[in-house]
């Protein structure tokens, strides 16, 4: 009820931020991308325990950036973030073969949460810069995005490093956002 | 009671629910008249056709019509991307094909793309409609030319329903009846692919 609420209120008085969760395995690289998006350059990271929450404001409309944790002990806690959220970016290693099936595992799991059911999902298959990367297509058949139905979702390739890729999936990203409200 | 308010609120509440697959190839406008079903159904702006961007994965498009809910599941094109659309095949209740008409070139692409959807067994007696699109071109092929090619293909069809219709997504014209189209072949065709349930 209070979600009602809220939504209401929200689209009486057009909050316009919008909610965006960064998810994948450890090592997969959401953090750089948060920060290549937000600072424009590719800062050193460690492993996040807990998050980095920044605001970054492209195209009019302010996203607040969630990026979560990925190591194997700390997944569980994505779900204490997935209220209210507009959109999911789901980051790969493309260049990680052996984790993908735990990365599919972690993605359909994730999907099947009542909170976070008309959230457009945007998985970017990262680290295209690294010799061995499989191709979107690759990513996407590993990951089983065909059997998903009633969710918008694309994939991009992108390096956070080299920053090829992010632009283009930030734009998908406007607009499946704006279309949605 | 409870039990009994909340059993009613479902009854009202829930409808019929169909899926229709949207595909063609690449730049035949598949989103573009996603976008604008949804603008004359559910009132909103939607996207602005120069924002449209090739899709990779798959776009969503919900409207209600007579009663039920027609959900639309637009497909990218691309030719890496066709492998995608058999996975969804045997879930859809009526099939859109988009054809670029102003691509001359592509006609034969068209046909052998086609062929191969009407052939596939999990599509086996969904409607389909064949959209030639962009027909506000000066340069578009016209109607009879594209019919040529679906002609050859009716025969695999069988009894099966089909059509083809000229419209211009970009424009709006011809995409009401399309939908209306598509809407009643999925009554007709009930008892054969019956509906799934949405609240």
């Amino acid at each position: 009820m209070g979600n009602l609420f809220s939504r209401v209120f929200q689209r009486l008085w057009g909050n316009k931020e919008v909610r965006i969760l960064i998810l994948g395995l450890d090592g997969a690289g959401k953090t750089t991308i948060l920060y290549r998006l937000q600072l424009g350059e590719v800062v050193n990271t460690i492993p996040t325990i807990g998050f980095n929450v920044e605001t970054l404001t492209y195209q009019n409309i302010k996203f607040q950036v969630w990026d979560l944790g990925g190591q194997t002990s700390i997944r569980p806690y994505w779900r204490c973030y997935y209220t209210n959220t507009d959109a999911i970016i789901y980051v790969v290693d493309s260049a990680d073969h052996q984790r993908l099936s735990t990365s599919q595992q972690e993605l359909h799991e994730m999907l099947e949460e009542e909170e976070i059911k008309n959230a457009a999902l945007l998985v970017l298959a990262n680290k295209q810069d690294m010799d061995g990367a499989m191709t979107p297509a690759e990513v996407s058949e590993a990951l089983g995005l065909a059997t998903l139905r009633d969710r918008q979702w694309t994939i991009f390739k992108c390096s956070a490093k080299t920053g090829e890729g992010l632009t283009e999936s930030l734009d998908w990203l406007v607009n499946a956002v704006t279309v949605s409200k | 009671m409870y039990t009994l308010l909340s059993g009613l609120y479902k009854q009202w509440t829930t409808k019929e629910r169909y899926n229709v697959l949207v595909i063609g190839l690449d730049n035949a406008g598949k989103t573009t008249l996603l976008e604008k079903i949804k603008q004359i159904y559910n009132h909103v702006p939607g996207l602005p056709p120069e924002k449209i961007g090739p899709t990779v994965g798959l776009n969503i498009g919900r409207i209600v019509w007579q009663g039920a809910q027609l959900c639309f599941w637009d497909l990218g094109g691309q030719t890496a991307l066709q492998q995608l659309w058999d996975k969804y095949y045997a879930e859809c209740h009526g099939i859109i094909f988009v054809v670029d008409s102003c691509d001359s070139d592509r006609i034969k692409e068209v046909h052998d793309v086609l062929a191969q959807v009407v052939t596939t067994h999990d599509t086996e007696g969904v409607p389909i409609l064949m959209l030639a699109n962009k027909q506000d071109a000066p340069r578009a092929l016209r109607l009879h030319d594209i019919k040529e090619v679906f002609n050859p293909l009716a025969v695999e069809l069988d009894a099966r329903d089909s059509k083809v219709l000229g419209i211009s997504a970009l424009c709006g014209e011809g995409v009401s009846e399309s939908v209306d189209w598509m809407g009643t072949r999925l009554f007709l065709n009930k008892r054969h692919r019956p509906p799934a349930t949405s609240q």
